[in-house]
């Protein structure tokens, strides 16, 4: 018992806090659209929309989640109804409602939707029911080609701009991704450039396997090969 | 020639320099390729971007020496070899300058927001007989090879457009044969550790040069791998 | 460019470094020599590692007078020859990452210090030389300014530096110069000198 309304009173506390954080945003919207209905543009409209949507969304979860306990099970039941006015209702409200009396209760505690929005489901219920059940389902199969083909256009359309952006730049290729390796392992670690000793045939090719010989015969290569250099320059300080 | 009125030695100088971190040792680099056909518009797009456009760029002839300094370990296997890596470069169009012995670090990549490639560099100016000295220390050469380019500079950023050459057989200066149909561009700037500010600049640079060429970050170590 | 000559001058008994020092700089300023600041010439060595096979050892000279050349000097594995690198200072740096292979032997550094005068196109610098804390002597170097060839003007130096140094100066110019009496020489030959001298002085113990 006391671990269920301890988890009610959980699911009361972010049920709360989730609600709260809607009224915010609805009020900033509404705000922006009877101040800056001017400047407002569509895409800020939707993003508006979309931060709702959100909240909406985080609201649901929240109820679904497993702690909670199912509210279904669960009634609001007036104690008192008094028509004086009530100073911590009025705070916890910030002064929208004044007293707990017996007009607003009905408003505040329904569970039914509004009268004309309950007309119009019925209205609709009424039609679905009438419609028989070939036609709703050919009526539901032409919606899915419908909304199929419109994704089948949508995702060409995306697929060939994608393609031409790249043919564009293959169009104008201006560097060889081999040659900056070749270049760069040239540069930074000698590959096919070794330098061969002079003893081994005079090959340009795989330098790196013909490279390593026994370290004798290396020393000796670099002696004359250093012989050489020396001498080449004038400047022997 | 004036003396000083109390010298501090050499040593004692350049420690205090490397603990206030003003010795630039440090190199920020970019590199990547272009096709030779379109390194003319690449050269004049550099040109409009750099510093100096009106007596153009510097053209070098240089030549690469690279040696390597290895301790071999009491126990013998290659792998507990310790190997330090030298460069010697001079300017074979200028026999006058003096020669460049250059040793860099190994090249850190670093996470993927590092715009570039970190390694440290020490740049040393030197007599033509520096050969002699390293090979004498102990050095063997491991390759070289023969650059011709371009060198641009923008602020402290270096640009350079080199053409890459195997030496020949004979090694005379006749017998150069291109290693690619490519020209390696590199962007490089030298900096104290640590001023990571820098790196954005290179970046930035290397945005206004795609789509002609993409300077990107190359391990050259795992190029090793790659036939 | 200049032709330089050190010369070794023997402390007297009885008397301590500076004292010499203050006598020859009276001598100097006797002479027309102008004081001009300080001077200093040092000398670290480094020697390689085992692994690296035979021992060879680099050493690395500084000289205030050339404030932005370091001397490399390293001696061959065979001994009998010497190449003398001259580079930037980022060298020091260089000799630096290469501990793992070449190690300094902090005993042995060895330096000169002292005053410097001019004395028209000559450079006067007697240094007293110490390694570490010991004093090891007095090594006085002149520069003749105006000739780099020392066949040219050998005589005139001797003829200064007995002026002031008196009867321990040769006739005969340092073998290192005698060998090269004909040719151009440069800082790097002051810094040769200046290396031979040290050698000595690192192999004798107390004061030369």
């Amino acid at each position: 018992m006391q671990r269920e309304e301890k988890q009610l009173d959980a699911a009361l506390e972010a049920l709360l806090q989730r609600i709260n954080d809607l009224k915010t945003s609805i009020r900033t919207l509404l705000f922006r659209l009877e101040n800056e209905y001017a400047s407002l543009s569509w895409p800020s409209f939707l993003d508006s929309y979309a931060v709702i949507s959100g909240q909406m969304n985080t609201l649901l979860k929240v109820m679904k989640n497993d702690k909670t306990p199912l509210l279904r099970n669960l009634i609001v039941l007036p104690l008192v109804l008094s028509p004086d006015p009530d100073e911590e209702l009025k705070q916890a409200t910030e002064g929208r409602v004044v007293a707990f009396s017996h007009d607003i209760t009905p408003d505040m505690l329904r569970t039914k939707p509004d009268p004309d929005v309950e007309q119009r489901q019925n209205q609709f219920e009424q039609r679905a029911s009438q419609v028989p059940p070939e036609t709703a389902q050919k009526q539901i199969n032409a919606l899915n080609k419908v909304v199929n083909h419109v994704l089948e256009q949508i995702t060409h359309s995306r697929e060939d701009w994608e393609n031409e952006a790249t043919v564009r730049a293959a169009a104008a290729q201006t560097c060889v991704m081999a040659d900056t390796h070749t270049l760069i392992a040239a540069v930074g670690l000698g590959k096919n450039l070794k330098t061969l000793p002079i003893a081994a045939p005079a090959q340009p090719g795989p330098g790196r396997a013909q490279a390593g010989p026994a370290p004798g015969k290396t020393t000796s290569t670099i002696k004359t090969t250093i012989k050489a250099a020396s001498q080449v320059h004038p400047y022997n300080r | 020639m004036a003396g000083n009125q109390n010298p501090i030695s050499a040593i004692d100088m350049l420690t205090s320099a490397l603990r206030s971190n003003i010795i630039p040792n440090q190199e920020y680099l970019l590199q990547g390729s272009v096709i030779d056909s379109s390194a003319e518009v690449l050269h004049n797009r550099l040109r409009g971007l750099c510093d100096a456009a009106e007596t153009g760029p510097e053209t070098f002839h240089d030549h690469e020496m690279c040696f390597s300094l290895k301790a071999s370990s009491p126990g013998g296997t290659p792998q507990q070899q310790q190997s330090f890596l030298l460069r010697v470069r001079r300017a074979l169009d200028h026999p006058e300058y003096p020669w460049q012995l250059r040793y860099l670090g190994q090249p850190e990549l670093g996470e993927k927001n590092q715009p570039t490639v970190l390694r440290s560099c020490i740049d040393i100016a030197c007599t033509p007989n520096v050969v002699e000295f390293l090979s004498e220390l102990g050095c063997r050469i491991e390759f070289e090879y023969v650059l011709k380019g371009y060198l641009f500079r923008k602020g402290r950023m270096k640009v350079t457009m080199s053409k890459i050459f195997r030496m020949g057989q004979a090694k005379s200066p006749d017998s150069l044969e291109a290693m690619t149909g490519s020209y390696l561009v590199e962007l490089s700037l030298l900096a104290p550790s640590g001023q990571d500010a820098v790196a954005d600049e290179i970046k930035v640079f290397a945005e206004q040069l795609r789509p002609l060429v993409h300077l990107e970050k190359i391990d050259y170590r795992r190029l090793q791998s790659y036939s | 460019m200049g032709v330089i000559v050190l010369q070794l001058f023997a402390v007297p008994e009885g008397k301590s470094g500076p004292q010499v020092i203050d006598i020859l700089t009276k001598r100097v300023t006797s002479l027309g020599g102008v004081l001009s600041g300080s001077f200093m010439v040092d000398c670290e060595t480094y020697t390689s590692v085992a692994s690296l096979g035979a021992t060879r050892s680099v050493h690395l000279l500084h000289n205030s007078e050339t404030p932005a050349s370091v001397f490399a000097l390293l001696e061959a594995a065979s001994g009998n020859k010497t190449v003398a690198l001259v580079a930037d200072n980022l060298f020091d740096l260089l000799m630096l990452k290469l501990s793992n292979f070449y190690q300094a032997k902090k005993q042995t550094k060895i330096e000169s210090r002292g005053p410097r005068f001019e004395a028209g196109d000559f450079l006067v610098k007697l240094g007293s030389v110490t390694m570490g804390p010991t004093f090891k002597g007095i090594l006085v170097e002149v520069e003749y300014q105006a000739c780099s060839l020392p066949a040219a003007c050998w005589d005139l130096i001797r003829e200064f530096m007995q002026g002031f140094l008196g009867g321990c100066v040769p006739s005969t110019p340092p073998q290192y110069i005698q060998n090269r009496f004909g040719d151009m020489l440069g800082p790097i030959d002051g810094i040769n000198q200046y290396l031979e001298q040290f050698n000595a002085f690192r192999k004798t113990t107390g004061i030369r």
